[in-house]
Parts: structure tokens; C-alpha cells; sequence
């Protein structure tokens, strides 16, 4: 076949993948009959009431000096990892607020971290397009500096997420900006899958965000720049399971439902989603007129659910942390305008694994956590 | 071609072509066949959702299961609370306006 005629072909090809994509958006619109928040209300349910000092700032974690980009807490419930823009990861207990470990990194552009699931090791990645683990428990070098235990390398761009799967300490997941996620054996330092690049359906621009699903660590969401989310099976790298469409703009932030059958996306369009992970659904937009004029839009930086899902709550680059009822779609509390907020761009949060606790982070150099001090009734 | 035992056109024309021409058919045809795999994709899921639900069915299920479920943030929480939601209480808490700190670096 000639240059030509292959050409043609190519062209009626993208003729047909446009209009099937456009078939199947029609076909899937078709179906969303009603939303979470219009059925909540069909329902007699109203949006959960805070007063003025039920969630309050309880510890103010200091020590970075630059902005806090990450964070994350260990399953045993009490210990968080960060990471900053000096270069530093930290490891707090959020109980005392006191240091456990703070690991001046060899290259300083980290923006995400990760707690390995025994609490044992850290991980962390960034511009130098690797992700290094570090074992807490090794000696220190002369420099007082913990070594690093592996690095990993293969990704030909940036390392913007990573995330150890739950139950296994010695596998990781990480999302690039060359489009792909990996999935890493920590051990051998060797990818096991590569999710994405040359393979259809795979994501079309950098990959900003991944969330495991614990209640079956084979399958995890990833969001991307390409402002869609796709659904994975670690067993099935070839292609992505589903597609997720709706947002207007990069989708920086991506994290499982408690019941791991949906799952939540933040994004630049300042709009957070609910998806059904099965159906492929979009089940809730949960979009709020914020401050200031037009042209200064707030993206959602970071989502987490509350361990029931009631709760979403959502960080935005305006500072604001705002608490969405998710069955009705509305925000019930901003912590950005409580006392003792933080004082810049909420960058990252995340809840403790018991849910007791959020902590937030922010371009204010600080983390902070949150919890509930008010009379709590049980039903 | 001959035509009238003239000969055909010169050699360069009928030589291999170029490395870049090529190349460029190779990645056209490596193009092609994704795009024809993703065709193939999305006809599937189109198919799929023949047997897919509408959005309502799965709502009620959802917010039963919310509802059912404990929350230590919550104002107000189904089933037992535990004592250690409120460790965040005990013992030395955020005092506004303290600026101790513990100089590492």
C-alpha cells in the first residue's frame, strides 16, 4: 500500500474513532436519568450541619521551609510523610506534632511522596523523573542523611503521584508526565507494567494523579491533563479497563470511594466528579461560585472522602478547603475560613486511615490537622 | 514500464525508497492499526452499555450504604463511637499564636 492510500486510510480511521466516541457519549447521556444530589432530595435528605466548632485545627505541623507539595498517612494511623519545594521530606508524628525523620533529598524537585504500607519506607518522585524509596530504619550516612534504598527509573518524564499498593510493600504505582503509569516491583527496582504510551487508550498527556482501590488492589484510577480519568487492571496493561469524561481541564487529583465502587476526581475546571467505577456514570458535579472575578478560577488541587463518603473534601489553589455533603452536593463548611486556617494554596490532603483526622497541606510551608470537637450524637 | 522498447524511467525511480519514506509509512501503518484497535474498543463499550443500568438504580444502594456507615467527623454517626477518635484532644493541642519550634537544618 502507498504513502498515500495509507494516509487515506488514516484519516477515515480518526473519521470513525471520532464518531464512535461521540456515539458512545450520546449513548451513555442517554442513561444518567437523574443525579446524587436530586435524588438525595427526592428522598428527604438534608445536608449535614456543622457548628461553628465542630471541626477544628488541632495540630499545626512546622518545619518545612518551603511549600508542602505532599503528603500521606501510614495505616497504623498516627504518622504522616511530606514532601516540600526545600527539598526535604519529613516524617511527623501527628499526635506530638514532633519529627521523626526529615530526609534531605539529592534532587530537590520532589512533589509527591508515599508511605509504604508497613510504615517501614517512604517513597517519593519528581523532576528527576525517578522515584526513590528510602527505609527509615537504615543507619545514617555521615552527613546525618538517610541513603536511599532503590531507585527506580524508566519513566522518560516527570513522576508526578505514586502510591504503594495496599497490603504489598514491595509494589508501587507512579504516574508521569510521559503519559503512563508503572507499576513497580520495589525489591528489584524493575517494572513489572507499563500502563499507556504506545498502547491505545492509554492516556494522551501527562498522567498528574493514581488511587488504588483497597478493596481490590488489582484495579486503580489514574488522572490526567488529557481531562479524562481512565480505570485500570494491574493484570491487563494493554489497554485501559474504562474512560471517564466530563471535566473541562486537567484532572490533577483522583481518590477512591470508602466502598471502593466509585471514585472522586478534583480538576482545573474547579469542579470535583463522582464516579461509578463499573458503569462508567457520572454520578455527582460538585461545582461551587467561588470569590474574585472570572479570570481567576480556583483548581482543585487535592479530594479525599470522609471513611463514610459523606464527607468530600477538596483543596483549592484560592486556599479554600471546602467540605461538600457528597449526597447533596453541597459545601457545608469551608476549613479555609475557620480559625487557624492555612494562609495560601491547600496543595494536598488526605484522612488518617482510622478517618478520625484530615490533615491538609499547604504553599503556606505548613500541614495541619483537623478533627471533630464537637458533641457527637449516635443514631 | 516499456512502451515501443524505449526504456522505462530512470534508474533513481525505481530504486528503493528513500529511509525516510520509509519510516513514514511505518509510523502512518503503526498509527493506522492503533486507531483501527481503538475502533474496535470503542464499539465494544458502546455494546456494553447495552446491558448497563441507568444512573438511578445504583443511588439507592449508595446512599443506604453512606448512611449505614460510622464517621468520626460526622456530627452525627451511626453505631458505636470509638474513644480514640478524640486522641486528637488529649494531651498538648495547636496553641494560636506559639511559634516554638524545633530547629532541624
Amino acid at each position: 500500500m502507498s504513502v498515500a492510500e495509507l494516509k487515506e486510510r488514516h484519516i477515515a480511521a480518526t473519521a470513525t474513532v471520532n464518531s464512535l466516541r461521540e456515539r458512545l457519549k450520546q449513548r451513555q447521556q442517554l442513561l444518567v436519568d437523574t443525579d446524587m444530589a436530586a435524588y438525595g432530595r427526592s428522598q428527604g435528605r438534608s445536608a449535614i450541619s456543622f457548628g461553628s466548632t465542630d471541626l477544628v485545627c488541632c495540630r499545626t505541623l512546622q518545619g518545612h521551609t518551603g511549600k508542602v507539595y505532599s503528603l500521606d498517612w501510614t495505616p497504623e494511623r498516627n504518622r504522616i510523610v511530606s514532601a516540600s519545594q526545600d527539598g526535604r521530606l519529613i516524617v511527623w508524628n501527628a499526635l506530638t506534632s514532633q519529627k521523626t525523620h526529615a530526609i534531605k533529598l539529592q534532587c530537590p524537585w520532589v512533589v509527591t511522596c508515599a508511605f509504604a504500607p508497613n510504615g517501614q519506607s517512604v517513597a517519593c518522585g519528581g523532576l528527576n523523573s525517578a522515584c526513590s524509596i528510602f527505609n527509615l530504619n537504615s543507619q545514617v550516612d555521615r552527613d546525618g542523611n538517610i541513603p536511599v534504598s532503590q531507585i527506580l527509573t524508566g519513566h522518560k518524564g516527570y513522576v508526578y503521584s505514586c502510591q504503594y499498593v495496599p497490603d504489598q510493600e514491595t509494589r508501587l504505582i507512579t504516574s508521569s508526565g510521559d503519559q503512563t503509569c508503572i507499576l513497580w516491583d520495589v525489591t528489584t527496582g524493575q517494572r513489572i507494567s507499563v500502563f499507556g504510551g504506545e498502547f491505545p487508550s492509554g492516556h494522551t498527556a501527562d498522567v498528574l494523579s493514581v488511587s488504588i482501590n483497597s478493596s481490590n488492589s488489582n484495579m486503580f484510577v489514574s488522572g490526567s491533563c488529557d481531562t479524562t480519568a481512565r480505570l485500570w487492571d494491574t493484570r491487563i496493561a494493554s489497554r485501559a479497563v474504562r474512560t471517564y469524561h466530563g471535566h473541562q481541564g486537567d484532572v490533577n487529583t483522583v481518590k477512591f470511594f470508602p466502598d471502593g465502587q466509585r471514585f472522586g476526581t478534583g480538576s482545573n475546571d474547579s469542579t470535583c466528579r463522582l464516579y461509578d467505577m463499573r458503569t462508567g456514570h457520572q454520578l455527582q458535579v460538585y461545582s461551587q461560585q467561588h470569590d474574585g472575578d472570572d479570570n481567576d478560577i480556583p483548581t482543585v488541587t487535592s479530594i479525599a472522602f470522609s471513611i463514610s463518603g459523606r464527607l468530600l473534601f477538596a483543596g483549592y489553589s484560592s486556599g479554600a478547603c471546602y467540605v461538600w455533603d457528597t449526597l447533596l452536593a453541597e459545601v457545608v463548611l469551608n476549613l479555609g475560613e475557620l480559625q487557624n486556617s492555612h494562609e495560601g494554596c491547600i496543595s494536598c490532603l488526605d484522612l488518617s486511615s482510622d478517618g478520625s483526622a484530615l490533615c491538609t497541606g499547604s504553599w503556606d510551608k505548613k500541614l495541619k490537622i483537623w478533627a471533630f470537637g464537637g458533641q457527637r450524637r449516635v443514631i | 514500464m516499456q512502451a515501443n522498447g524505449v526504456n522505462a524511467a530512470p534508474a533513481t525511480d525505481r530504486g528503493a525508497p528513500a529511509p525516510s519514506d520509509a519510516k513514514g509509512k511505518h509510523r502512518i501503518s503503526a498509527e493506522l492499526k492503533r486507531l483501527e484497535q481503538e475502533a474496535r474498543f470503542l464499539e465494544e463499550e458502546i455494546s456494553e452499555l447495552e446491558k448497563i443500568e441507568k444512573v438511578s438504580a445504583s443511588l439507592h444502594e449508595l446512599l443506604l450504604q453512606v448512611e449505614s456507615r460510622r464517621d468520626p467527623l460526622l456530627p452525627e454517626t451511626t453505631g458505636s463511637t470509638s474513644t480514640s477518635w478524640d486522641r486528637w484532644f488529649e494531651g498538648p493541642q495547636d496553641m494560636p499564636g506559639c511559634r516554638c519550634w524545633v530547629f532541624w537544618f
